[in-house]
């Protein structure tokens, strides 16, 4: 900033010597106007004095004085050409220094004021400059912090997508033996019908309605038998979660199909009650049939000790008036420990010999991406009911 | 407990699949016999059921009470029906426990209809079968049951090969007497030899199946 600072027009020498010219022109000017005019004009000198003040600075100023008094006193006091003094110039010549020495002081008084105006300006003008530099700097640093932020916010999500598909795979993974036979199941319907229709139309007298009732029947385990495999692949392919317009009701419906040759496996009943006319959500159906699929495997696993009662899983959904939907999975299991009952949602935390320990978590997680909440409660010894509230609504929350 | 002379024979099948029940029924109604279909076994055990020559089609694998659990209440109940289990995969331990409890026999989903009808065919063979050995049995019973405590003791000796001078001997009575008892229970059992009459002791002491 230093060096930047406006100094006198000229440097060091050339502002002595600008003050030495000045006077010498005022002099020169003075002996040249004294030769038609006859009276000096001591004025040039009183302006080589201000001239230099002002734009060579007070030193050259001092300069320019004592050089106008030296060439007035030399030149223009009789006796001419000496450096004497006659007692009665002697007011007018110390006048005459004066108004030099007042004017100079006058004149760099004035130009240091207007220095330090300006010297405060421009330093105004740094710091102006210097605030919005570091403003400047601040904002990009914000803008690429942002940025950074927003794709680590982008890793984490595939992270928790990847996360959540391993995780569902997993429990499919526990699900084979069920899936078989939920294939299974409609291909056997298949291929019974099938056989029927050939033996009605192999008949002596074949009977063409049977026949056609048989195909048809065998049409429909077909389309099962696809659409369960649709499901599953659906349930483990590798797919961006993409929210839409769902019915929380056929959502339910699809996952407890799903899981109900395990169910009936390990003895269990499944008890679905919907609430008519639920509001729609707006979800990834995907993940939901997840967070189902997890709940109701918990809830069969959880009543697999349990001999002396019939073991239920108890499912209801129902609007709640705040704009909420809510599922619960009721299992009347062996319950869930107050030790136990706050770590539930921790990762890799189980209790069971095959699970990782994700399912919840992830089911949490889901949840709460979806702006509702997961949680558990314990019916004591009697089993316990997991819920989980969604927003009603079919479109993007605003 | 008697079979209606000619009573026609019918087939059970207990699916929780309605398709699979839909068409077992309707391939089992092409070759001409009777079906009956059961979403469950407590349906089938509720359901009255008449006296025929008869055979189960019943899934091992069922929501609530499942094809074992009602194996083993029939046969808790005396209730002899040769039983035609259908099992999915993996089911060798259920295959193993049901085929120790006698069943007729284990077909693999999804079965082949023919042979399915084939195993139908089979079991209502050897249950028309078995139907008549019971009533056999049972004539025998009520045949056998007419006679006076004197005759049964009388029989007793002879089928244990004995003569008629060594009974009188070991009952205190005369030869005479011993000889009528004998006629009495030639008579009364409708015996037409000493052999026939022994095959008819036998087979009932030995315990039902």
């Amino acid at each position: 900033m230093e060096a930047t600072r406006a100094k006198p027009f000229f440097a060091e020498p050339l502002r002595y010597g600008s003050a030495v010219a000045f006077v010498s022109i005022a002099l020169w000017l003075s002996l040249i106007l004294q030769v038609p005019f006859g009276n000096p004009f001591w004025f040039f000198f009183a302006i080589a004095v201000i001239v230099s003040t002002w734009f060579a600075g007070r030193g050259p100023g001092w300069l320019a004085v004592a050089l106008s008094s030296l060439a007035v006193l030399y030149f223009f006091i009789p006796p001419l050409h000496s450096w004497s003094i006659k007692l009665p110039d002697t007011p007018f010549f110390a006048t005459f220094v004066l108004c030099q020495v007042v004017a100079n002081w006058l004149i760099s008084w004035r130009r240091q004021a207007e220095d330090s105006l300006r010297d405060a300006r421009d330093e105004l003008e740094a710091r102006v400059a210097e605030r919005t530099e570091e403003l400047k700097n601040a904002n990009d640093a914000l803008v690429r912090q942002m940025a950074e932020q927003k794709r680590m916010e982008e890793d984490l999500q595939v992270t928790r997508t990847e996360l959540a598909r391993v995780v569902r795979i997993t429990t499919i993974g526990e699900l084979t033996a069920s899936i078989a036979h939920e294939v299974n199941q409609p291909l056997a319907a298949v291929v019974a019908n099938a056989d029927a229709c050939v033996a009605w139309l192999s008949r002596e007298d074949p009977n063409l309605a049977e026949a056609r009732a048989a195909a048809d029947r065998a049409t429909q385990g077909a389309t099962r038998a696809s659409e369960v495999i649709v499901r599953i692949r659906s349930l483990i392919s590798k797919v961006t979660p993409e929210k839409s317009r769902v019915q929380i009701n056929e959502i339910i419906q699809q996952t407890v199909a799903l899981a109900e040759g395990q169910a009936s496996r390990n003895n269990v009943a499944f008890e679905f009650e919907p609430e008519p006319d639920l509001p729609p959500v707006f979800a990834d159906s995907i993940q939901l049939q997840q967070v189902i699929l997890n709940l109701v495997m918990n809830g069969i696993e959880a009543m697999s000790s349990v001999t002396e009662r019939p073991r239920r899983l108890l499912i209801r959904s129902q609007a709640l008036s705040a704009g909420q939907v809510e599922v619960s999975v009721r299992d009347l299991g062996i319950g869930v420990r107050p030790e136990t009952m706050s770590r539930l949602f921790e990762p890799f935390f189980t209790t069971r010999s095959k699970g990782i320990g994700m399912g919840l978590p992830i089911s949490r997680s889901i949840i709460e991406a979806h702006g509702g909440k997961l949680w558990a409660e314990s019916d004591g010894a009697h089993g316990s009911t997991f819920r989980f509230t969604l927003p009603a609504g079919d479109g993007p929350a605003a | 407990m008697k079979d209606k002379p000619g009573a026609e024979p019918v087939v059970f099948v207990i699916d929780d699949d309605r398709m699979i029940r839909e068409g077992m029924q309707s391939l089992i109604r092409s070759v001409g016999l009777r079906v009956e279909t059961f979403a469950s076994a407590q349906d089938f055990l509720m359901a009255k059921r008449q006296e025929a020559p008869a055979c189960l089609v019943l899934d091992v694998r069922m929501p609530g009470l499942s094809g074992l659990d009602l194996q083993l209440k029939l046969s808790a109940a005396n209730i002899q029906i040769p039983i035609i289990f259908i099992t999915g995969h993996g089911d060798i331990p259920m295959t193993v426990r049901a085929m120790k409890e006698g069943a007729y026999e284990f077909l693999t989903k999804p079965v082949r209809g023919q042979d399915l009808l084939d195993a139908i065919q089979k079991a209502i063979a050897s249950d028309r079968e078995l139907r008549q050995d019971r009533q056999e049995l049972r004539e025998i019973r009520a045949r056998f049951d007419a006679l006076t405590p004197r005759e049964k003791e009388v029989l007793e000796l002879v089928v244990a090969g004995l003569l008629n001078k060594q009974i009188a001997d070991q009952l205190a009575m005369s030869e005479l007497t011993v000889k009528t008892h004998r006629a009495h229970v030639m008579d009364k059992t409708q015996a037409q030899s000493l052999a026939h009459l022994v095959r008819m002791s036998e087979k009932l002491k030995t315990p039902r199946k």
